[in-house]
């Protein structure tokens, strides 16, 4: 099995002080999930994500927090407070839900963050006149914010390059998740690949995944149990490994930080690139915290596990996040309906998966196997 | 259609108040034959009759609203004046999620939800509300169904992944209020955003109805929401003397018309009679509680099971809570009401809410709060379903004891699950809490 390039747990740091000293470029630490990554490459802002981070909370700041609230938010607090975050230069908040919206608050103003805060409030509900003419101008608003650390104002043109650099992003992202079946390495190695994109320069990454690209391979299949997953972001990413132990794959992707940032139908430029932006934001994969109609959100996944061949279907989720629960009982009905078998694990951005949940994983991919060759579709 | 019109008019004029004057006689009749209890309250507000009759009756009508009126299922924040011009009944998921959990229902409707896969960490009021829809079980006999479910982001988001849960699940438009949450200032995008919504909204309204509102009628609707308003604030303002003559768990249960009938002249004339009442108590020294001796503030939302266990425990040695962040909202957006520009000022109002605002203006309201009503301490409840009321909580607490000197406990409970609230724990806080102030 070949290995993706670029692995590794600690690079982020070493790499944010590369492009400041080599690109002068300065960075934002971004909380998830959806955000206009274009328009921050336009301004040469590097974005570097912050889900968590994963593992205990990096400081007593957590306990500011009550312990009902998602450990992505608790962990954040603590490591912003305990100057995990030190090296850059900004803070953005996209206004994802209830807790992220606290955080965006409690940081800045009672302690835990003294530099820049910027936030993005992305309209919720379904894609209205309104919403339209509110994302516009909430996209030229964060542009003139982020002037103060830029020090430029946002250049037409160079929006059109980020916007033509992204897109390209998007497409070789969507064709190793859509083609995972003829990319031979495993999910772990895919998915650091993809997760690399959390923090790099969107020029490197693309660089990697064309090299990622290039080793996919028609001839050959992936072999073992295709499974598709379903959750907020993928931690423990041992999770992956726990699959491809029991003897599975990852054939199908919705993870929120992952599969469903993945933009297939990527607008096509338009005149004034803010318009190609405004597009940008409803033509993505339906994602619960955008408050879309729920129904469309589970037609879309049903689609997607339809054409994957996936055997069964993984929910992965981290507890308290209250967005993705409120889904939890429609797709498991949605599938269950459908005779698919479905694996709910919940976890609370643990560096290591459970042993009790590597055993539930191996039981579920054991029992996936008649599912399997019912439906036609080892490899 | 015109035989269910006239049997919810009736019901709403005849059989309803026929019912409730019944039942009133014969909880008198019981009333008369009970020895006098003795308990630490003032005497109980005569007032609390009507509104339990005004409510009764409404949710009584209800039961015949759809096929006779359109109906809509909306949030508490929602600006429910706009869809009272077109002749919607409204109907409060989280009002009802609130009065099962008072009526010790929730556990029991909260299974059905958790059964369906329903977390258990979701929120207590959207457990309860799906566990009612999908068993049909309610302590209201019927609700009617919706012709629209539409939910407001300035209280939180949660209710947007509930309703919409809601909406799928009975096949009925979902229609979104999107606040965009103000930190700072308010920026005038995001008020014509709320605008344009609330003209968006207004279409899907006449769609529903059928019906055409003049810019007047809209304007008459608001106009008496906002007089209710002011008689609620001024209902609240009371609270200011001392002894208080009503506490804020009495304004928790008095605050049902504001939230649910607001918009509606019954809702002004009940809070006027309720006035007239207060202003009565005050001129005679009639206290909320026997013996004021310690005023509070209550953060957050009431915990509904067990109003009667923790108002009693205050009363019992002299607390009593005098004003509450979460009865104050209804009244706190008043002063960017303007009558010249409604739709504006609406925007304005329904941006305004304390949960769509940044700590900084909640800390400052609660300052407020604490100053204007003399309190010399706090209890900010940790609510396990309500996280964004709850995020910050202990850094309120830090800011209002260095700033302001007062005594701040916080306790963690549920507004409505009963399974995550630990009589013990909590009641040995609130000794030591009150013990503190000797």
């Amino acid at each position: 099995m070949r290995e993706l390039p670029g692995k590794g747990d600690d690079v982020r740091r070493e790499y944010i002080s590369q492009q400041q000293r080599q690109h002068g470029r300065k960075v934002l630490a971004v909380l998830p999930i959806h955000y206009p990554k274009e328009l921050l490459t336009a301004m040469n802002l590097l974005a570097v994500e912050l889900w968590g981070p994963p593992g205990k909370p990096r400081g007593p700041d957590a306990g500011r927090i009550q312990t009902y609230v998602c450990a992505v938010v608790r962990n954040a607090l603590a490591f912003l407070a305990s100057g995990g975050a030190d090296v850059v230069d900004g803070v953005l908040f996209p206004h994802t839900c209830d807790s992220i919206q606290g955080l965006a608050t409690q940081a800045p103003d009672f302690g835990g963050w003294g530099k820049q805060v910027f936030r993005f409030l992305h309209p919720k509900g379904d894609d209205r006149p309104s919403s339209r003419t509110f994302i516009r101008r909430e996209l030229e608003v964060l542009a003139v914010e982020l002037e103060r650390l830029t020090h430029a104002p946002l250049e037409p043109e160079a929006l059109g390059r980020a916007i033509d650099l992204h897109r390209e992003i998007h497409a070789l992202r969507a064709r190793l998740v859509d083609r995972r079946r003829c990319l031979p390495v495993d999910d772990l190695a895919l998915y650091t690949a993809l997760r690399r994109g959390e923090f790099l320069w969107p020029s490197d990454h693309l660089g990697e995944l064309r090299e990622a690209a290039a080793v996919l391979d028609d001839t050959t299949a992936q072999q073992g149990t295709p499974v598709m997953i379903t959750g907020l972001v993928p931690e423990p990413m041992t999770i992956f490994s726990a699959l491809d132990e029991a003897g599975a794959f990852v054939v199908a992707d919705d993870y929120a930080a992952v599969g469903r940032r993945i933009v297939r139908d990527y607008p096509k430029s338009a005149a004034d690139p803010l318009d190609t932006l405004v597009d940008l934001q409803f033509a993505g994969p339906p994602c619960s915290t955008r408050t879309i109609a729920q129904q469309r959100r589970i037609d879309v996944l049903e689609q997607t596990f339809d054409r994957s061949g996936a055997a069964g279907l993984i929910i992965h989720m981290i507890k308290f996040c209250e967005p993705e629960l409120f889904d939890v009982p429609l797709i498991r009905r949605r599938f269950e309906a459908k005779g698919v078998p479905v694996l709910y694990l919940e976890s609370e951005l643990e560096r290591e998966l459970a042993g009790q949940t590597v055993t539930r994983v191996e039981a579920f991919v054991e029992m996936l196997r008649p599912v399997q060759i019912q439906i036609g579709s080892v490899t | 259609m015109i035989s269910r019109r006239v049997q919810y008019e009736v019901a709403g004029r005849v059989t309803g108040p026929i019912l409730m004057a019944l039942q009133n006689y014969q909880q008198q009749r019981r009333r008369r034959r009970r020895s006098p209890k003795d308990n630490p309250f003032g005497p109980p507000i005569q007032c609390a009759r009507k509104m339990k009759d005004l409510m009764s009756i409404y949710y009584y009508q209800g039961r015949w609203a759809d096929g006779a009126v359109p109906v809509a299922w909306i949030t508490s924040g929602f600006p429910v004046e706009l869809l009272r011009a077109f002749g919607f009944y409204s109907v409060y998921p989280e009002n009802h999620g609130a009065l099962c959990a008072a009526r010790h229902m929730m556990p029991e409707l909260a299974a059905v939800a958790e059964d369906a896969g329903y977390s258990r960490d979701l929120c207590a009021y959207a457990r309860t509300d799906l566990g009612s829809v999908l068993s049909g079980n309610t302590p209201l006999g019927r609700i009617p169904k919706p012709d629209l479910v539409a939910a407001c982001s300035n209280i939180c988001q949660t209710v947007l992944y509930w309703f919409r849960s809601i909406a799928d699940h009975l096949g009925v438009p979902f229609f979104v209020l999107d606040t965009p949450f103000v930190y700072g200032d308010f920026k005038q995008h995001h008020l014509d955003y709320v605008s344009d919504q609330l003209l968006e909204l207004s279409d899907v309204a006449s769609r529903i109805s059928g019906r055409i509102v003049t810019e007047e009628e809209l304007l008459e609707v608001n106009l008496r929401a906002m007089e209710g308003s002011r008689l609620w604030g001024e209902c609240l303002d009371i609270s200011r003397t001392c002894p208080s003559p009503w506490s804020s768990f009495d304004h928790f249960y008095h605050m049902a018309p504001i939230v649910t009938l607001r918009g509606t002249e019954a809702c002004n004339a009940y809070y006027r009679e309720l006035k007239d009442e207060l202003d009565d108590r005050v001129a005679k020294g009639i206290g909320g509680i026997k013996d004021e001796r310690h005023r509070l503030l209550w953060d957050n939302i009431a915990i509904w099971p067990k109003m009667r266990d923790l108002s009693r425990l205050f009363a019992t040695h002299g607390f009593c809570f005098v004003t509450a962040t979460y009865t104050n909202a209804w009244r706190e957006s008043l002063p960017f009401w303007d009558p010249k520009d409604w739709l504006r000022s609406s925007a304005k109002m329904l941006s305004n809410t304390i949960l769509n605002r940044d700590l900084k203006n909640r800390l400052r309201v609660m300052t407020g709060l604490i100053e204007d009503f003399e309190c010399d301490g706090v209890v900010l409840h940790s609510d396990r379903s309500c996280k964004p009321y709850s995020v910050g909580q202990y850094d309120l607490k830090g800011a209002l004891t260095r700033e302001l000197g007062v005594k701040v406990a916080v306790i963690e409970a549920d507004h409505a699950d009963p399974r995550e609230y630990a009589d013990e724990q909590v009641e040995t806080r609130l000794l030591a809490f009150m013990e503190s102030f000797e």
